[in-house]
Formats: C-alpha cells, structure tokens, sequence
C-alpha cells in the first residue's frame, strides 16, 4: 500500500514538475535581457503577420514607497505607444539587492535596466550613455550639483530620476501646545544653540519625551558635519577630512544632544529605529529626510507634523540623495534601453513620477515642481538643497563612501556618546583606519 | 486521587509556558488588525482598538500575492515529496550498510552545513544556469531537496532498526530493494512525518535560493514578496505582519496534520522486542 | 533464488545514495570547491580576480575583528545550546505524555520556528525596544523601571539569546519527540513493575536510550547557532558597539558590503575548518553517535 501512495505522488510530482519545466522553458527564453532570442523565434514562426520584433527588457527595481507602482504605470504608457517592447518590471528586496545585481552581472544575466542608489558601484558594468546621446545637453538637463553622482571619469554613467534633501521633520502639535514657534522663512533659521533650546521649551510643556531623532547613519550624521563646515572625504577622494575641528565639533554636538537627554540613547547606541519612535507623537523632531514624507503621510493620524528648515551652523548644509537608472552593457539591447530612460527622465513623464512618488525632481526645469501634498515642505527641502555644500555631493557619489565609514563612525560615535572615549580620539582611529582602507582600495 | 492533581498541575504549567511563549506571537498576529496609526502609538495598545481588514487588502493588493501563494506550495510540496524520497533512501543507506568512503561522504554532508551559502551564491548562480534552472521553479524544487539535516535525521531513525530484523530478512532470500520497499518503508512513517514536517518548513521559509534563482516576478514567492515590504527607510509594518500571519497557516495546518503521526513506539511488523 | 532486477549488497546503497548525492555534489559542493578557489584571490564580484595566494588567510588571522567576532560565537553557542537543548527536551518530554490538546500545545511551541527569523527580529526589536518597547511599558505599569534592553550591551546580548532560544527550542522539540517515540514501552513498563520513580524512569532509561538523538541535536544546534546572522541583524544590527556582531555578519559586513568576495571566502572556509574540527571531536567521542 505505501508503494502505491509512493508511486502516486511521484506521478503527481512528475507532472507539477513536467508544469514548471515547460512554462520555465517558455519563460526562460523570453526573460533572458538579450532581445536576439525573441528576434530569433518570431523569425522562424514565419506567419510575417508580426513584423517587427518584441523586445523584451528587464527592469531591476527596489521600493520604498509607492514609486514601483508609478513607475510600472509609467510602463504601460510606454508599452502601448511602443507594442515591439516589453518591460518587465522586478522589484527585489532593498537589502540584498546590490548583491543580486552584481550576482546577475558576474552571472551573465544582467538586467537591461537598473535602479540603484550608487551608480559608482557598477560603473564598469553599465553603458556609457554619452555613445548613445549628446553628452552636453544631456547633462544640462539635471542640476548640476548631482553630477558627482553619476559622471565618472567625466563620461555619464547613469541617470537621475529622483533626489531627496535631508531635512528636519517637526511634531506641530507640540510645537504648537509648548508655544515654540519653528523658523518661517531662511532668514529666521536657529543656530545649534536656539534649535536645542526650542527642542527643551518643547520637551518641558509640549508633552513630549524626547526633543529629537537622528536616523543611525553616516548620511545623517553629515547633514551636521557639513553644516559645520566639514566633509568626509579630500577633494581628490584620496584621504578622508573626517577629523578635522569642524568633524570634532559635530561629534561634540551629538554627545551634548544625548548629554542633555533631548536625543534618546537607543537610537544611537541601541538600534530603536528613529521612525517608529516619531510615529508614537512623543518626539520633536526626526532629522531624517523628504523620503519620509509618504510614509507619514500615510501612517499619522494622531497628530500633525510638518517640515522645518535644519539649523545652521557655520554655514547651512543639507546631503543630497536620490536613486539613479543604469543601463547595462551586453544586453544587447542597450539602444532600446536608453529609448526608454530618454522618455522615462523626461520633463512631463519625470514630472508625474516625482510629484506621485513624493520625490524632489533632478530637472533644471522641474526645480519649481507643485505638489498635490505637502508643498510648503517641498519647497523647504528644494531651499535646503540649494544652499548645500558641493562637499556633500561629492563625499556621497563616491560610492565606496558609505561602506568605508558606516560601521566604524556608528560605533565610534557611540561610545562618545557613552563616555568611553572623546571626540578627537575616535575621529583620528577613524581617520587612521578609513586612510587605510582608501590606500588600499587605490592601489 | 493525586494523579488527578497531578494532571490539573500539569495542564496549569503548560498553559502558563504557552502563554508566555506564544505572547510575542500574539502581539504580531493582534498587531496585524491595527491601523497602521495605531501601530506606534504611545501608550501601546495590546487588542486594535479599531479591528480592521485593511492591512490585508492593501497587501494583496500590493503584489499578486495569489499567486505567490500557488507558487510557493507548488514548490514547497513538490521539494518535500523528492525529499522524503530521496533522504529516506540516503539515510538508510548510511545507517545500515557499510561501503566505501561511507564516513567520508557522511562528514562531506555535514561540512557544507557549516558553510553559509551567502558566501557560494555566484557559484551557486553559475551552476544553475548551467542546467537550465535559472528563472525555473525547478530550479527552488531539486537543489534544496538534498538537504543533509533531513539525510541525518534518516539516518538516526534507521540507526534504531535491530540489524537482525535485516539479516532475516536476507536469510529468507528477500533482496535489498525488497527489504527496503516492503520492510523498511511501511515502518518509516513517523520518520516520514518529522520530514513532511520540516521540510515543508523550510521549502515554504526559503529565501536565499529563490532570491538567487527567480527573476520573474510571476514566479515569486511568499518569502520573496514579502522581503519586499522591508524598505530602503521603512519597513511597511502593516502590510508585512498581514502576509506574515497568512503566511504561517500553510505550515501550521502541515503540522497539525502530521504531528499525529508521531505514534509512540515503532510497530515492526513480523519481529516482536 | 535472485531476481534479475536485485540490487545486491554491495551495489544497494550506492543505489539508495545515488539521487540524494548527485544533487548534492553538483548543486552544493562544486560551487563550495569554486567558492574555495575564491579565497586565494582579491575580487568585488564584478571585475577582474586578482591572484593573491593566501594573502586573505593571512589578513584573517591577524584580524582581531573576525577574532573578536569568532569568540562572541562561540560564547553566544556555548550559552545559548545547553538552553536549547534543555528547553526542547523539557517541552518533548512534557509533550509524548498522554494529554489532551497535544497537538494543540505541541503546535504552539513549533510556532516560532514556523516564523522567518528576520520578522521574529523585527518583532523582539519592538518589544524590547528602550524608550518605546512593550515590554518596557509593562515593567513601567508595574512599578519596576525600565530595562535598557538593547542599549547596553549585557541586556542587548540577553535578547539575542533569550530570542535565539525562543525561536529554535521548538524545532529540536519534534526531533526529540521523534526520538522519545522510538523508546520501547516495554523498558517503561518493565521499570514501573521494579517501582521506578519517574526521575529514575527519565534519568536511568530514557536519557541514556536518548543519545542518538541527543547528539544529532547538539551537532546541529551548534551549527545552526554558530551561523545565526538574519535574526540577530534583524534585532541589533549587531549592536551596540557589535556586542551581538557574530561571525557570519562580520562575513557578510566584510565580504559582501565591501566588496571583498575573496576575503569573505576565505573567513568561511575558516569557520568551515573549525566548526569541522569541533564536530569531528564530538564524533570522536561519542564514537559515531551510534548506540
């Protein structure tokens, strides 16, 4: 008897595998990226009914909000005006996506399209978009400030498609019921020293535990570094400036903000995550950045927030962000590839990705952008961004950046926080080691 | 008199351990019929104040979840079935005869349990395509099947089964493929379940191998959508504890199922202890 | 009397090992050995493999990051096995008694093993959260103060451990039940005629006829521990000040997110060649786990 049920799941198993093998072998033919394949099929099927050949496109894509859904609709737009191609949008988990493309890349499959935050990472392995259009007139389409993070060795290597400002979110309803007023316009932005003391008035009588959050991470930490006139890396990317007064002075600034209880040691020490806790209404202010605008936007409901300009320090810095598109080389669709990003980065198409995703737009000519949510903020973070240190934009599109100091910078700032070491000293073991690390990777 | 006691005691003590145990469940489950604003609010709320489906419509309709359910089980059943198969084969094999490199083999079977396959995914990848199982459920159904904990669990169930059971067995002229087919099988099904069991977890849990090998997203699974509500900043909250708590029915319900067959004792047909 | 189609004695378990090893050998250890080859090179995954011998050998050893890392490990293990095994005995032992609701109980603690480990991470994370964790609330209605679960480190490494535990007991719980199955009720019953008491029942017959599966749980609980990185990295990030960093996200955080794929390779063929050793002195001692 136990032969018989053995025997019957090995022929129901045979044919769920009979199932997947035959739509694998269908599939597998049209997703490789190269569109010689299908050029090769729709050639030996021979009707001639079909004269032109599909070409199919794989789009590498990470989310975190709602811009795959923009994107894809985006697609289908593109899709109907042009019925020879198909994109096939995937959207991969954000955490283990950088190592996916590269496994897809070494592994001979790469995608035709590709999302990424660090174009330098896969310079090598994506196209030279100047072979493919005028390299001048490309470029004078985005601000020119973004350039460090996608033009290498002066030849353009992806393309900007959204940008972000670091920022500072506010709690309103405490503001509001402490009486503090927050800055209305760039002439009245606090120093270090009124932003902390509006932080305390609020935390006395708004109702609120804590006075601020600061998302864990290097990127964060450089909106106060810049603000005080510092920067990660020397301009020749060959040393990092990490420790100079002005990175001591911003390591002090954080020790005073958790000294003086307005920043909770859990975030920075511990790994509370800042955005959960703003969520709660029992904090501030979150330094963070306009990526969190849809994520507020859908998830508060008990209190109202706002956006508010960062404090100055020596001088007025916020960190630009962004994700870009890369096309990848030997697709052999490259051509069809860089039809798309031409049309997908164009003003009213680019225009109706940022302003549904909730993004500030790369566009020269959408600098000015309206949006159906949050506009006074909008405005506040494109200020932001235009009163940015150049150091900011190129520390960040070196892509090794991030990597080199994340996990030395947490910590060390850590344990400044906890007293075990000061300021001067984690920065100079900091600089020694990431110095290292540089020589090594520019050997 | 005390047995009865005894017995009260008993079920008082489980019940507390499942209580405390289960708690962090039960607030995940719970949490998943919050509002997304409830969710963090201060002070925390055990029981959703206002129960809503909400967060399980918004997540199905983020992804065709459908779908991934279909593909998930077709590749979790199917995985589990070649595995019983062959594991229940290669486990007798090591426990009850003896042949060369036997040992070897066996501790080769072990060593690659202490390698973390994050390490071999580019060569994993390139072997994969090599046989034509990139972007295939195939591709998530064999390779994983030969799972050395499932070998090793065989292995220990046999290792139980008095060799003069075998050696009559033989002397009455019964052949090996006999002995295993008629003998040996029939009596393995506790074994069999313990393997259902856990192998339809894992199957059902993996994440690396169809990160690896699927492109497609029509070809997703559970596992791998969900992955995808762990954002860049945010972790959208609502969405994944709305998938995750579906997610577990499949396998409870594989348990609930099987767990009965962990009868007590091991009936050997034809030899009395 | 042989028929045609008999295996024979020394062909049989070649037969029976056949589709098991031949998936294993192509699909897990050829890209092992090709993943071997890669730890005697310098490579980001995406351009060229530099040859540097055994330069990442070298760099290993005089790591006293990974050393750090590795000894977390091993005291991480050394804690967190006994308790696994302890609890999934004791929840086993608990569970083949005859009571209703087995099935029901049984579930329930299987329950979390059933969970992916990055959502018990993210789960325990919230919980013990320091300034707006549950737990921390409920010891503040109570009257207790509040815990710095995962900003101090002793707290932050408890978590991990309690949540480790919590996670995987269950698991070893069926193999152990499966294990209790296979001791005959006759010893049982022999016993209570000869006026056993249930600790001598438990400590005279059923542990010593337990070891088979005793020791396939201690091999694979030691495994599975020492490789812990999606829980931990969902729960701590490793933190604070990488207390809860254990070897695979040193792995990982070198290999991977600095682009050293050679470097990575050889870290694990290391803790591959230890974590071997170890295993090889427990077989030794136990003399091949059998009874």
């Amino acid at each position: 008897m136990k032969l018989k049920t053995l025997t019957i799941a090995m022929v129901i198993m045979a044919c769920l595998l009979s199932a997947c093998g035959s739509t694998s072998s269908t599939d597998s033919a049209g997703s490789t990226a190269s569109g010689t394949d299908d050029g090769t099929a729709s050639e030996q099927s021979g009707s001639g009914s079909e004269s032109a050949e599909k070409k199919k496109l794989d789009f590498m894509w990470f989310s975190d909000g709602v811009e795959g859904e923009v994107t894809q609709s985006i697609i289908d737009e593109y899709e109907a005006a042009n019925p020879n191609i198909e994109i096939n949008l995937i959207e991969v988990p954000y955490n283990d996506y950088e190592n996916q493309l590269k496994i897809a890349i070494s592994g001979g499959e790469p995608p035709a399209l590709a999302r990424v935050t660090y174009v330098g990472l896969f310079k090598d392995a994506s196209i030279t978009f100047d072979d493919y259009v005028d390299a001048e007139s490309f470029k004078a389409q985005f601000s020119d400030s973004l350039d460090p993070f996608y033009i290498y060795d002066g030849k353009i290597k992806g393309v900007p498609i959204d940008t972000t400002a670091n920022g500072l979110i506010y709690n309103k309803t405490a503001f509001e019921k402490a009486g503090v007023e927050v800055p209305a316009n760039p002439g009245d932005i606090w120093t270090i020293d009124e932003w902390i003391d509006a932080m305390k008035r609020v935390m006395e009588s708004g109702d609120v535990r804590y006075g601020l959050v600061i998302d864990k991470t290097p990127h964060r930490f450089s909106t106060l570094l810049y603000g005080q006139g510092g920067r990660i890396l020397s301009e020749d990317l060959q040393t990092t400036e990490i420790n100079s007064e002005a990175g001591i002075r911003t390591v002090d600034i954080m020790k005073r903000l958790h000294d003086e209880n307005i920043c909770p040691a859990s975030v920075w020490v511990g790994s509370e995550n800042p955005n959960d806790m703003f969520r709660t209404g029992q904090v501030a202010m979150h330094l963070a950045g306009s990526w969190m605008m849809t994520n507020y936007r859908d998830n508060i409901t008990d209190f109202e927030w706002g956006v508010t300009y960062l404090p100055v320090g020596v001088t007025r810095s916020s960190v630009p962000g962004g994700k870009y598109v890369i096309a990848l080389d030997n697709t052999s669709v490259e051509q069809e590839a860089v039809d798309f990003i031409e049309y997908y980065i164009s003003k009213e198409v680019n225009q109706k990705y940022c302003s549904e995703s909730l993004f500030l737009s790369p566009r020269n000519d959408l600098a000015d952008m309206e949006f159906s949510f949050g506009s006074e903020s909008w405005q506040i973070f494109a200020n932001e961004l235009a009163n940015s240190s150049p150091d900011a934009a190129r520390d960040w599109g070196y892509a090794q950046t991030s990597a080199l100091i994340k996990e030395p910078l947490l910590n060390g700032v850590a344990e400044v926080i906890q007293g075990k070491t000061s300021s001067k000293d984690m920065l100079d073991s900091l600089a020694e080691k990431v110095n290292a690390e540089l020589a090594e990777i520019n050997s | 008199m005390g047995n009865a006691v005894k017995k009260t005691f008993l079920y008082c003590i489980l019940a507390l351990l499942t209580l405390t145990f289960l708690f962090p469940i039960i607030w995940v489950m719970l949490s998943a019929f919050k509002k997304s604003s409830e969710l963090f609010s201060w002070p925390p709320s055990f029981f959703p104040r206002t129960p809503t489906l909400d967060n399980f419509i918004a997540a199905f309709n983020k992804g065709d979840f459908g779908r991934y359910f279909y593909n998930s089980a077709v590749v979790s059943v199917s995985s589990t079935i070649l595995a019983i198969i062959i594991n229940t084969m290669a486990g007798f094999a090591f426990a009850k005869y003896k042949f060369k490199f036997r040992d070897a083999i066996f501790i080769g079977f072990l060593a690659t349990l202490m390698l973390p396959l994050e390490v071999i995914m580019i060569p994993i990848f390139q072997v994969i395509k090599r046989f034509s199982m990139y972007n295939s459920l195939l591709g998530i159904i064999i390779p994983p099947a030969a799972t050395p904990t499932g070998v090793f669990l065989a292995r220990q169930y046999f290792l139980s089964i008095p060799d003069e059971l075998l050696e009559a067995a033989r002397i009455d002229g019964a052949s090996e493929r006999r002995i295993f087919v008629q003998l040996i099988l029939p009596n393995a099904k506790p074994l069999m379940s313990v393997l259902f069991i856990f192998s339809f977890m894992w199957r059902w849990n993996d994440y690396m191998w169809p990160l690896l090998v699927i492109r497609d997203m029509d070809k997703y699974t559970v596992q791998l959508a969900l992955a995808n509500f762990s954002g860049q900043f945010s972790v959208d909250w609502s969405s994944l504890l709305a998938m995750a708590v579906i997610s577990m029915i499949p396998m409870l319900v594989v348990f609930l199922i099987f767990q009965k067959q962990f009868v007590k004792g091991m009936v050997v047909s034809g030899m009395k202890e | 009397m042989k028929k045609s189609k008999d295996w024979g004695i020394k062909i049989a378990p070649w037969v029976l090992l056949a589709p098991n090893l031949i998936i294993f050998a192509v699909f897990i250890v050829w890209p092992a050995i090709m993943g071997f080859t890669y730890s005697f090179y310098k490579w980001d995954g995406l351009g060229e493999k530099v040859f540097i011998g055994f330069n990442n050998y070298v760099k290993a050893f005089g790591s006293a990051e990974f050393w750090g890392a590795f000894g977390r490990t091993a005291a991480y293990a050394l804690i967190s096995v006994p308790l696994i095994m302890a609890a999934a005995l004791l929840l086993a032992n608990l569970l083949v008694k005859d009571i209703k609701l087995k099935g029901f109980f049984r579930a329930s603690f299987y329950w979390p093993k059933m969970i992916s480990f990055i959502i018990v991470g993210l789960s325990f994370r919230f919980l013990f959260g320091d300034s707006f964790g549950v737990i921390n609330y409920i010891l503040e209605v109570l009257g207790f103060k509040s815990v710095a679960w995962l900003t101090d480190s002793f707290f932050a490494q408890l978590v991990v451990i309690l949540a480790t535990v919590w996670s995987m007991a269950g698991y070893y719980m069926v193999m152990f039940i499966s294990g209790l199955q296979s001791i005959p009720e006759s010893y049982y019953e022999a016993s209570q005629v000869d006026g056993a008491t249930s600790a001598q029942r438990f400590f005279l017959i059923t542990l010593p006829l337990l070891k088979p599966t005793t020791f396939l749980v201690l091999i694979l609980s030691i495994i599975d521990v020492f490789k812990a990185y999606p829980l931990i990295k969902a729960l701590t990030g490793g933190g604070p000040a990488s207390s809860t960093k254990m070897i695979v996200q040193y792995i990982y955080e070198e290999g991977f997110t600095k682009s050293n794929l050679g470097y990575a390779s050889a870290l694990s063929m290391i803790l591959l060649v230890v974590l071997a050793i170890f295993t090889g002195i427990q077989f030794k001692i136990n003399r091949g786990g059998e009874i």
